[in-house]
């Protein structure tokens, strides 16, 4: 005696075969199930970012103790002030608004990069030479001609060209190693979607 | 109210200086852009100073830094609803002039206003747009679950079939540097699942062989990642945040100025 | 046999298609269970939590989405899990946009209602989403209840007795990020060395390769890659917890180490067209040369 699945199994599995159905040709389910994403996405990103960031974080903190907070009216000001460039004649008052946005997440970016980037990794390859491991020296070589092969890209004498050589050798050891688990990335998400058609559709209608 | 120097600081540079440059960016045209670079300078460098300075009104707890944190919070959720003007213009420009394809314009626009509609409802009723109380979802959540969730997942798992027929049709061994990035994959692929077991299945008498074969093949994979996959990373890597770090600096000294629209000059 | 490769390399593609698709869906349908062999990135990232005390805290970023959910869901669960039968405690958040906070409150729902005795607000908490995931991560350096004011279904921090004694990262044992994207390495490059909190991830296999290199220097207490590393962690759960039989023994349920079935079949199928297609190049190349 078959179970039947509730209706969100259902449009899942009909919205994930329209999805699937671009593999045989481009088709209209295919072109329903791409242009309802892209909706359904961008209304997700109107709940996630009113519900989880805007109410908590901007409005109820003012409202509850508006002494307090009372400087998140820029923030929110600031915010209004990004959506000025769809009005071309004063489209360029959001450029303050980005400038603050965009400079300020590259700042916590320069300190990323330095501090949790160049520096651990140099000091890594400075470590590693002495080290008991004589393998260690594969992987010193390997850091340097690979910068030798980034730094040196403009003008190569024949010492640096033969270096660089060794260096794009082993980007493509890492990219050819990236493909291998690209394979892995891929595959898997497809495992995902028989998985739920085989698991939570089929087996259910056939009372598996 | 309180009136702590950070806060009022930051109210200052990014309220007060924002407003007196548009104000006078409406006579003169050249302010409208030199305005903006002053703030982002230092927007860009009160979070690097944050961290070197350890006197309250930059890095305590109602000092700059942390303040500006709690701002920029709020700015990436505007930032990141930025996008949804353009494509409630251009859908609505589309299905009214009946262009080809309007059909699926009014399909992105139902499942916007559905989806972002109970998101709204959700956050300002207070109801959320997760689990209600009795464990059973909400309208948002409901939409999440059978609509954006398969979906998004579906269409990305079409590309394990294009990566299969790339694999079959355009990954060759045309040079030495082809070969050794696809000896690599061929490797890796091989040690990072039990191929050898699998093709044993048949040959019970095989099995042992094929696990221990599978066992150093492993074994090999775990080095070609960890040293010269591991080395050509580091290498990236610091290329990279050196390049992205002196970059940063550019930007945020105002040296750079396409994000704004801007060239150099302007 | 080179008629036949010529043949080969002109066939439609979508013969290639079904093939894939087959060699998917027929070990799902019939499971071979093949061994899982764990690697060390793995295995110290599961010793590291054994090893922490119970009432110690993790927190688990959801910073991945449903385009990657077969390769990270099952990591999520099974450090959940660990959670549980180890009495730690943790802190659910997710960062990335697309998909991240339903997945995150789905896997919170599934490993509590295996667990009837963790309490919410006690062993567990889910603070939701937050955008602008760098100053999110930042701000809980300091202050975690300046980055999220209330938990996701909007009850204040002060009110939830399991964050009186957490103020900031400072205070959290552990990060384990679940990631897709640049939002993981974050956690690595950003908190560790400004917070010094300890880090394990969760990466999609594609982006796995670059976090060997924080691996080496030392800035990851280790790393679950892809769903081969999923699969690792729960061959590792099963041994170190009989118990968790009743997770992963499934025939019926889906886990990683099931996937891992699907994997070896697609591998050995692509790496057949990576020879059968060069095969046909070099073959068709020397009739050209000559």
């Amino acid at each position: 005696m078959s179970h039947l699945p509730p209706i969100g199994v259902w449009i899942a599995a009909f919205l994930t075969l329209s999805a699937l159905s671009f593999l045989y040709k481009d088709n209209p389910f295919f072109r329903f199930a791409e242009s309802l994403f892209a909706g359904v996405s961008l209304g997700y990103y109107v709940g996630i970012t009113l519900d989880q960031t805007l109410v908590p974080n901007l409005i109820e903190p003012m409202q509850q103790d508006f002494g307090k907070h009372w400087d998140l009216l820029v923030p929110g000001l600031l915010g209004v002030l990004l959506y000025m460039r769809y009005f071309p004649r004063i489209g360029w008052v959001s450029r303050y608004a980005l400038a603050i946005y965009v400079t300020y997440y590259i700042g916590l970016d320069f300190t990323r990069r330095l501090h949790g980037e160049a520096m651990p990794q140099i000091a890594r390859v400075i470590v590693a030479l002495p080290g008991p491991n004589p393998l260690a020296f594969v992987f010193v070589v390997g850091v340097l001609s690979v910068l030798v092969y980034f730094f040196f890209s403009m003008e190569q004498g024949p010492v640096t060209r033969r270096i660089s050589r060794l260096g794009i050798w082993f980007l493509m050891i890492s990219f050819g190693a990236a493909f291998g688990f690209t394979v892995m990335g891929r595959v898997a998400l497809l495992i995902g979607r028989l998985n739920f058609l085989i698991l939570d559709w089929i087996y259910p209608i056939l009372g598996i | 109210m309180s009136f702590d120097f950070g806060r009022v600081a930051l109210v200052l540079c990014f309220a007060i200086v924002p407003i007196i440059g548009i104000f006078l960016g409406l006579n003169a045209p050249g302010l409208r852009s030199r305005g903006p670079i002053l703030v982002g300078v230092v927007a860009g460098i009160v979070p690097i100073l944050a961290m070197y300075i350890p006197k309250g009104f930059v890095s305590g707890p109602e000092g700059m830094g942390p303040r500006l944190d709690n701002w920029l919070i709020i700015l990436a959720g505007f930032a990141l609803l930025l996008g949804i003007v353009n494509v409630l213009q251009n859908n609505f420009k589309k299905i009214g002039r009946r262009e080809s394809g309007w059909f699926f314009s009014v399909v992105l626009l139902t499942g916007l206003f559905v989806t972002g509609g109970f998101g709204v409802y959700g956050a300002l009723s207070g109801v959320g747009i997760g689990f209600n109380p009795d464990g059973s979802p909400t309208p948002f959540k409901y939409m999440t679950d059978w609509f954006f969730q398969p979906l998004q997942s579906t269409i990305f798992a079409l590309l394990a079939f294009f990566m299969a027929s790339a694999a079959f049709r355009a990954f060759r061994a045309r040079n030495v540097e082809a070969t050794i990035l696809l000896i690599a994959a061929g490797l890796v692929m091989l040690g990072r699942v039990p191929i050898l077991e699998f093709l044993a299945v048949p040959f019970p008498f095989f099995h042992a062989a094929a696990a221990s074969g599978s066992q150093a093949l492993g074994k090999l994979t775990e080095w070609i990642m960890d040293v010269p996959n591991g080395a050509a990373q580091s290498g990236i890597i610091i290329g990279a945040a050196l390049g992205a770090a002196s970059m940063a600096i550019r930007v945020i000294l105002g040296i750079e100025r396409g994000y704004l629209g801007l060239g150099k000059g302007e | 046999m080179r008629a036949f490769l010529e043949r080969l390399l002109r066939l439609d593609r979508r013969w290639i298609f079904l093939f894939v698709l087959l060699s998917v869906a027929i070990p799902i349908v019939i499971p071979l269970g093949l061994p899982v062999t764990t690697t060390e990135s793995t295995r110290k990232a599961f010793e590291f939590i054994e090893a922490m005390k119970p009432g110690d805290t993790v927190l688990i970023s959801f910073d991945y989405g449903p385009s990657s959910a077969p390769e990270n869901d099952p990591m999520a669960e099974a450090v959940m899990r660990q959670c549980a039968i180890r009495k730690l405690r943790f802190i659910v958040i997710a960062l990335y946009p697309l998909g991240g906070l339903n997945l995150a409150s789905n896997a919170v729902a599934k490993v509590v209602a295996e667990y009837p005795d963790l309490k919410y607000g006690v062993d567990y908490v889910n603070l939701g989403y937050k955008d602008g995931a760098s100053a999110v991560m930042r701000r809980m350096g300091d202050d975690i209840a300046g980055a999220f004011p209330t938990d996701e279904a909007g009850t204040p921090l002060a009110q939830i007795p399991m964050m009186k004694g957490i103020a900031s990262l400072r205070q959290v044992q552990l990060v384990f990020t679940v990631a897709t994207g640049i939002i993981g390495e974050w956690w690595i490059t950003q908190v560790h060395p400004q917070v010094g909190t300890p880090i394990i991830i969760g990466p999609t296999a594609v982006s796995a390769p670059k976090y060997y290199a924080f691996l080496n220097s030392g800035q990851l207490e280790g790393m679950l890659g892809g769903m081969k590393g999923a699969a690792e962690y729960e061959k590792l759960m099963r041994a170190a917890h009989p118990e968790m039989e009743r997770f992963y023994g499934s025939t019926r349920d889906f886990t990683a180490t099931k996937g891992m079935d699907g994997q070896t079949v697609m591998h050995t199928v692509v790496l057949l067209f990576i020879l059968l297609g060069n095969l046909a190049f070099f073959l068709t190349q020397k009739r050209a040369v000559r």
